[in-house]
């Protein structure tokens, strides 16, 4: 078993980093890998409420991320700054998360096995 | 210890600046493909001026700026592979 | 000797994410390490199309990995979902589907997202492009 950090960094829609970054997130936790989710920048914007990303063309995968806990994914986190920077706070959000600062994440990259950048 | 890599142009997004945000002292930084614009720029080069920095030598010279960039430790893919080892894992970025 | 995983996410015309891989692949054997597969996403699932046609004086990176998968024992894995939806379809994707042409072939092969996470827990470094 490895520690797995999947980064999310960019928004959802107009590319395909946020779906297939997610897919890989989901894969990993299935496989029992020890997977954390860490949101910073735009890459935030994965999880808002609300949104329709059929009206893109594209799948819902949004709403998978609800089924995270299902796969005993509970290591999920977002950049506190970058939540400002965005003008959000923690109740836009579609799912639990902790607010970590920039130096937090620095450990959580440190201590993680493998880091995979979407 | 971390290796970051970044591939693309600061012109392009802000790979570089997101990295060096969450970069530790401690970690080293490889600049390929158009990476190595960012050193063209006098305030990432600043920016730069105390992490350990490498470019990979034959995407400087495929870009012609091997002039440009002489004071920069220059790399081969051997290198690379071997930098990949004694870190203690890579990110791409 | 070490081991290595590689993760190529970027096409094999277009960016150099895949050319990058490709010397670093090569940089590896060279130095005696074991590349235990390379694995294609995103992207990078677009070098497994076998329809590849550059000019014949230009460098034909697709088939580069091919000859060197080949010569190496190398398996590259494309994942199987990705490549689908951008149109890289082995034979028996398009069988499954009743399509009667396909675009991917040995030594590439479709496999799912799980061969990533496989690679990544048996091999002591991913590196990914």
């Amino acid at each position: 078993m490895k520690k797995i950090t999947v980064l999310f960094t960019r928004s959802p829609h107009s590319t395909p980093h946020g779906r297939e970054g997610l897919d890989f997130a989901m894969l990993s936790a299935s496989f029992d890998q020890q997977v954390s989710l860490i949101f910073i920048d735009e890459g935030i914007l994965n999880l808002l409420k609300d949104q329709q990303p059929m009206l893109t063309g594209n799948r819902d995968y949004i709403a998978t991320f609800k089924v995270l806990p299902l796969y005993d994914v509970e290591d999920i986190f977002v950049c506190q700054q970058d939540l400002a920077l965005l003008q959000l706070n923690q109740q836009d959000l579609l799912i639990d998360v902790e607010l970590i600062n920039d130096h937090a994440i620095q450990q959580k990259l440190a201590d993680a096995d493998e880091v995979l950048v979407f | 210890m971390i290796l970051h890599t970044i591939q693309t142009s600061p012109a392009k997004g802000n790979r570089l600046a997101l990295c060096l945000r969450f970069m530790r002292e401690q970690d080293s930084l490889l600049l390929l493909g158009d990476g190595i614009n960012s050193l063209l720029s006098p305030q990432i080069k600043q920016q730069l001026s105390n992490t350990t920095l490498y470019l990979l030598q034959d995407d400087v010279n495929a870009r012609g700026l091997a002039n440009a960039l002489m004071q920069y430790d220059m790399i081969s893919y051997e290198d690379f592979v071997a930098l990949t080892i004694s870190h203690n894992k890579v990110i791409n970025w | 000797m070490h081991t290595f995983i590689i993760q190529v996410n970027g096409p094999a015309y277009g960016s150099q994410s895949s050319y990058h891989a490709y010397r670093f692949t090569q940089a590896c054997l060279s130095a005696g390490h074991q590349v235990e597969k390379v694995f294609f996403y995103q992207d990078g699932v677009l070098n497994a199309n076998m329809l590849h046609a550059p000019a014949s004086d230009e460098f034909d990176l697709a088939k580069a990995w091919r000859e060197l998968a080949t010569t190496h024992q190398i398996p590259l894995i494309n994942c199987v979902a990705a490549a689908m939806r951008r149109g890289v379809l082995a034979e028996t994707d398009a069988k499954e589907l009743n399509l009667s042409q396909w675009n991917s072939e040995a030594p590439f092969s479709n496999a799912g997202l799980g061969e990533l996470v496989t690679g990544i827990e048996t091999a002591q470094r991913l590196v990914s492009f």
